[in-house]
C-alpha cells in the first residue's frame, strides 16, 4: 500500500515540470491560460502530502523492507520518534523539504491571485523549478521507497543521540526557515525578469522574509539546545560543518533584513539586495545538502553517493549563473537613486553591518569547505578548527555589536554634530561607566570586557528609544506610560520588534562572552562524599553524591546517579546524570543533568562508573543567557506573526501599482 | 561608478579586514589530517613532524580498548582502515566519548610522542549514523 507514495512522487514531478514550463512560456507570451494552468499545478503539493503520509505509515507499520525505515527505526522505537522518522535522515528530509516548499508556494499563489499579476508567472515558475529539482533528487538519487533485497525482521533503530525532543523539532524548524526564503527569492527573480525593480518585490514579500528569518533563528537555537543537553561536552556551538551550514543563510538573510530598509528609504543598494536574497536562497540549498549528506567528512567517503552531489552542484551552479546573468542584463535599471553622503550616517552604518555579515559568511564558508578544497586541490586534507572561526568571528561580532547600538540612533544622510551629541552622550557614558566598573571589579578578559561594555551601550540606546517613544505617546494621547509602551510597540512593530530582537542578541553575546568565566572541574566521588564549586556570579554549589540506580526501560538500560545540591548553603534539590545503554545499537549515551538559574547553569556529566561505585563527574558552571535570547526571539515572533496573518494589515500596506 | 565609491571603499576595507583575520586564523589553527600510514611515514622522516598537532582517522582495533573508570585513562590501538599493517597505540584522558566502541572509525587529534604512543587531546567518533544511517551496512 505504501508504494503509493512513490507513485505520488512521480506524478508530482510530472505536474511540476509541466507547471514550470507553462509558467515561463505563459509569462513570456502573456498567455493567461498557461499562467493559470501553471498556478493550478501547485496541487502537486497533494502528491507530496501523500508521499509524506506513506513514509510515516511505513514507519508506523514497521515495514523494514524499505531501506529508509530500516535505517532509522526499529520495533522498540516509541511512536513519537517513528512519526518524526520522516525527517530523521537525508532521504525523508528532502521529501519533507519539498512538501514545505510546495505548501508555501500554494499559499503564495492563493495570496496573489489578484495581486502582483505581472510577477506571478515567474514567481510560480521559479517555485516550481525548485520543487521539481527536489523531486528529481528524491526520485533519482535518494528514493525513500527504495527496497532492500530482503525484508529484515527489525530495523537498525534510531541513533540514541537523535532521540531527544530538541532534535525532533530542530530539523523541521530549520527547514521552515530555508524554504520560506525561497518565496522572496522567487519574487526577486520575477522582478529581474519583468524589469520591475522598484521596492515592490521587497515589500510584498516582507512577511515571508521575517517568517523565514524567525524560523531559521529558532532552528539554529534549537540545534544549540540539542547540542547542549545531548552531546555532553558542556557547550552549544562547536563550529561543526553542519552547524556552520545553517549559519550561512542566516548571516546573509540577516544582512538582507537590514539592507532592504535602505532601499525602501533611500533607493540605494538595489543590486546588493538582489544579490543577498539570491545568496541566501543558494546557501539554504547548500546547507540542506551539506547537513544531510556527510559530504564534508571526506570527498572519498562520499564517493558512494556521488549522483546526489552532482545534481546539487549542478543546480547550485545553474542557479548562480542564471541569477548573475539576470543581474547583468538588468544592470541599467539597478542604478541607485541616491548615494551615501557621509560615513557618519545611518546608511553607512547599515552598509557596514551588511558588509560585516557577508564577510563573516565568506569566512565561515571558507573554513567549512576548506578540508574539501585542500583535499581536492592539494591532495592533502587540512582542517581548521574552532580557533579559526573564533579568531575571525569574534572581532566581526564585536563590530556588529557596536553597530547595533549606532545604527538605530544615528541620523540619515549626514549626522550633524548636534545629532551625535544629543543621541550618543548618555549611551557612551553608560558604556564607559559599565566598562570601567567591570574592570575595577576584576573582569580582565579583553573580549568579554568589550562585549559587556558594548552590550551596555546598546541596551542604553534601546532603553532611550523606548523611553522617548513612550513619553511622546503619553504626551500626545494622554495615556499612562505602561499603556503607551504597549501601544507604541503595537503601532510600530517593525521598529520596536527589531529592538526587542536586538536585546535578545545582546544577551546572547553576553552569554557567549561569559564562557570565558566558566568554572569546570572533574571529580571522583564515593557515596556520601561531596565537593564544592563556585560560580562566576559568586555562588557556591555543594554537591553530595547520594546513590546510583539501574532502571530498565523498553529499549534501553539506564544508570542513574543522583546528587544533592546546595546553593550557598541552602538545599536546591536533586540533580541526576545518566548513562544509557541502548539495546539495539549497543551504544552508550550520557544524559547530562542541568540546573538552570536565570544567569547560570550547573551542568553535570556522569563520566564513568567503576566497580567500587565511585563515580566521576565533570561539573561545569556556565554563564548562560541563551534562554533569555530565546524569550526575546519568541516575543518578536508573536509580534511578527500578527503582521503575517492579519489580513487587515495586509491590505493597508499593499502598494498601488505604479505605472 | 563614481556614485558607488563609498560602497566600494567600505567593501574593500571589510574584505581586507576579513582577509587578514582569515589569513592569521588559518596559520594558527590549520591541522593536517592523515591516515595512520601517512603519519608513520611522515614521523619516520621527521620525528618532530607531529609536534604542532595532527588529526588521524582510523579504526579502533577490537580487543585493544582499556578504559580506567577511576583515572579516565583510555588506551587503545588504532589501525589504518585500508592497511591493516599500520597500527599504533593511543592514549587519551577524559570521559569516554558516547559512541566510542571497538571496531568504530575514529578521528583522533594530538601528537605522536617519542615513545611511539599517540597522545590524543580529542577523540571523536565518526558517527556517520548521525546523518546517514549507514545504508551500506545493508547494501554490502
Amino acid at each position: 500500500m505504501t508504494q503509493i507514495g512513490e507513485v505520488a512522487l512521480w506524478v508530482a514531478l510530472a505536474i511540476s515540470i509541466w507547471g514550470m514550463g507553462s509558467a515561463f512560456v505563459g509569462g513570456y507570451t502573456r498567455r493567461g491560460d498557461l499562467v493559470l494552468s501553471a498556478e493550478r499545478t501547485i496541487i502537486a503539493v497533494f502528491g507530496l502530502l501523500v508521499s509524506c503520509g506513506a513514509i510515516i505509515a511505513s514507519f508506523l507499520r514497521n515495514e523494514y523492507v524499505y531501506q529508509y525505515v530500516a535505517g532509522y527505526s526499529n520495533r522498540e522505537l516509541s511512536l513519537f520518534y517513528k512519526t518524526t522518522g520522516l525527517w530523521a535522515g537525508q532521504t525523508g528530509s528532502l521529501v519533507f523539504w519539498a512538501l514545505l516548499l510546495a505548501l508555501f508556494s500554494a499559499i503564495t499563489v492563493v495570496q496573489n491571485r489578484t495581486r502582483n499579476r505581472e510577477f506571478m508567472p515567474y514567481v510560480t515558475g521559479t517555485l516550481l523549478t525548485v520543487i521539481a529539482f527536489f523531486l528529481v533528487v528524491i526520485v533519482f538519487a535518494s528514493n525513500p521507497f527504495k527496497l532492500l533485497p530482503f525484508a529484515p525482521a527489525d530495523g537498525r533503530g534510531l541513533n540514541p543521540q537523535l532521540q531527544n525532543y530538541w532534535m525532533t523539532i530542530h530539523p523541521p524548524t530549520l527547514y521552515l526557515g530555508f524554504t520560506a526564503f525561497t518565496i522572496p527569492f522567487s519574487f526577486a527573480i520575477a522582478a529581474l525578469m519583468t524589469g520591475r525593480l522598484d521596492t515592490r518585490w521587497i515589500t510584498t514579500t516582507r512577511r515571508w522574509t521575517l517568517l523565514a528569518w524567525f524560523f531559521l533563528t529558532c532552528g539554529i537555537i534549537f540545534g544549540m539546545m540539542w547540542a547542549y543537553v545531548e552531546l555532553g561536552w558542556g557547550g552549544y556551538w562547536f563550529w561543526d560543518p553542519v552547524e556552520n551550514a545553517s549559519l550561512l543563510p542566516w548571516l546573509t538573510g540577516t544582512a538582507f533584513l537590514h539592507s532592504v530598509m535602505i532601499q525602501e528609504k533611500r533607493g540605494m543598494l538595489k543590486a546588493w539586495n538582489l544579490f543577498l536574497i539570491i545568496g541566501t536562497f543558494l546557501l539554504s540549498i547548500f546547507a540542506t545538502f551539506l547537513t544531510r549528506s556527510g559530504l564534508i567528512e571526506s570527498v572519498h567517503s562520499f564517493a558512494q553517493n556521488l549522483t546526489i552531489a552532482w545534481i546539487f552542484l549542478g543546480f547550485l551552479s545553474a542557479g548562480t549563473l542564471v541569477s548573475a546573468g539576470l543581474l547583468w542584463w538588468r544592470r541599467d535599471r539597478l542604478q541607485p537613486e541616491s548615494q551615501i553622503e557621509s560615513w557618519i550616517s545611518r546608511e553607512a552604518a547599515f552598509l557596514g553591518n551588511n558588509l560585516l555579515f557577508v564577510g563573516a559568511m565568506f569566512a565561515v564558508l571558507w573554513g567549512t569547505i576548506f578540508p574539501l578544497i585542500s583535499e581536492g586541490f592539494l591532495g592533502q586534507k587540512i582542517t581548521v578548527g574552532p580557533p579559526f572561526f573564533n579568531r575571525v568571528n569574534i572581532p566581526i561580532g564585536l563590530m556588529l555589536l557596536a553597530l547595533l547600538g549606532i545604527g538605530p540612533i544615528i541620523a540619515w544622510r549626514k549626522a550633524s554634530s548636534r545629532n551625535l551629541v544629543r543621541n550618543f552622550t548618555v549611551p557612551v557614558l553608560v558604556c564607559l561607566v559599565i566598562g570601567l566598573s567591570m574592570w575595577v571589579g576584576g573582569v580582565r578578559h579583553p573580549q568579554a570586557l568589550l562585549t559587556f561594555a558594548l552590550g551596555a551601550f546598546v541596551m542604553a540606546t534601546i532603553t532611550i528609544e523606548f523611553y522617548k517613544g513612550a513619553r511622546a505617546r503619553a504626551g500626545i494621547e494622554g495615556e499612562g506610560y505602561a499603556k503607551a509602551l504597549v501601544s507604541l510597540v503595537d503601532r510600530n512593530r517593525r521598529r520596536y520588534g527589531g529592538y526587542i530582537v536586538h536585546v535578545g542578541l545582546v544577551l546572547t553575546f553576553m552569554g557567549f562572552a561569559g564562557q570565558a568565566y566558566d568554572a569546570e572541574e572533574t571529580v571522583v566521588l564515593q557515596p556520601g562524599e561531596s565537593m564544592e564549586i563556585s560560580s562566576p556570579f559568586g555562588h557556591t554549589y555543594r554537591l553530595t553524591y547520594q546513590d546510583m540506580s539501574w532502571y530498565t526501560a523498553k529499549n534501553m538500560t539506564k544508570l542513574i546517579s543522583s546528587l544533592r545540591v546546595e546553593k550557598d548553603g541552602r538545599p536546591a534539590g536533586l540533580l541526576t546524570a545518566e548513562q544509557r545503554a541502548y539495546k539495539q545499537r549497543e551504544e552508550m549515551s550520557s544524559e547530562v543533568g542541568i540546573k538552570h538559574a536565570w544567569n547560570e547553569d550547573l551542568y553535570l556529566i556522569l563520566a564513568g562508573v567503576d566497580p567500587l561505585t565511585a563515580i566521576r563527574y565533570q561539573i561545569i558552571v556556565m554563564f548562560m543567557l541563551l534562554s533569555a535570547a530565546t524569550v526575546a526571539a519568541t516575543t518578536t515572533s508573536s509580534l511578527a506573526q500578527r503582521a503575517v496573518f492579519d489580513p487587515g494589515a495586509h491590505r493597508l500596506r499593499d502598494h498601488p501599482t505604479p505605472t | 561608478m563614481k556614485k558607488q565609491r563609498k560602497f566600494l571603499v567600505g567593501g574593500g576595507t571589510v574584505a581586507a579586514l576579513v582577509g587578514y583575520l582569515m589569513f592569521t586564523g588559518m596559520k594558527d589553527s590549520m591541522v593536517y589530517y592523515h591516515t595512520p600510514t601517512e603519519l608513520i611515514a611522515k614521523t619516520t622522516q621527521d620525528p618532530t613532524y607531529s609536534d604542532v598537532g595532527v588529526k588521524v582517522g582510523g579504526r579502533v582495533v577490537p580487543g585493544s580498548v582499556h578504559f580506567d573508570q577511576r583515572s579516565l585513562d583510555l588506551r587503545f590501538t588504532i589501525v589504518d582502515i585500508e592497511n591493516a599493517q599500520t597500527q599504533f597505540p593511543v592514549h587519551y584522558n577524559g570521559p569516554l566519548p558516547d559512541t566510542f566502541q571497538e571496531g568504530r572509525d575514529v578521528v583522533i587529534e594530538g601528537k605522536m610522542a617519542a615513545t611511539g604512543t599517540f597522545e590524543a587531546s580529542t577523540v571523536l567518533t565518526k558517527c556517520g549514523s548521525r546523518y546517514e544511517a549507514g545504508a551500506e551496512a545493508y547494501e554490502s
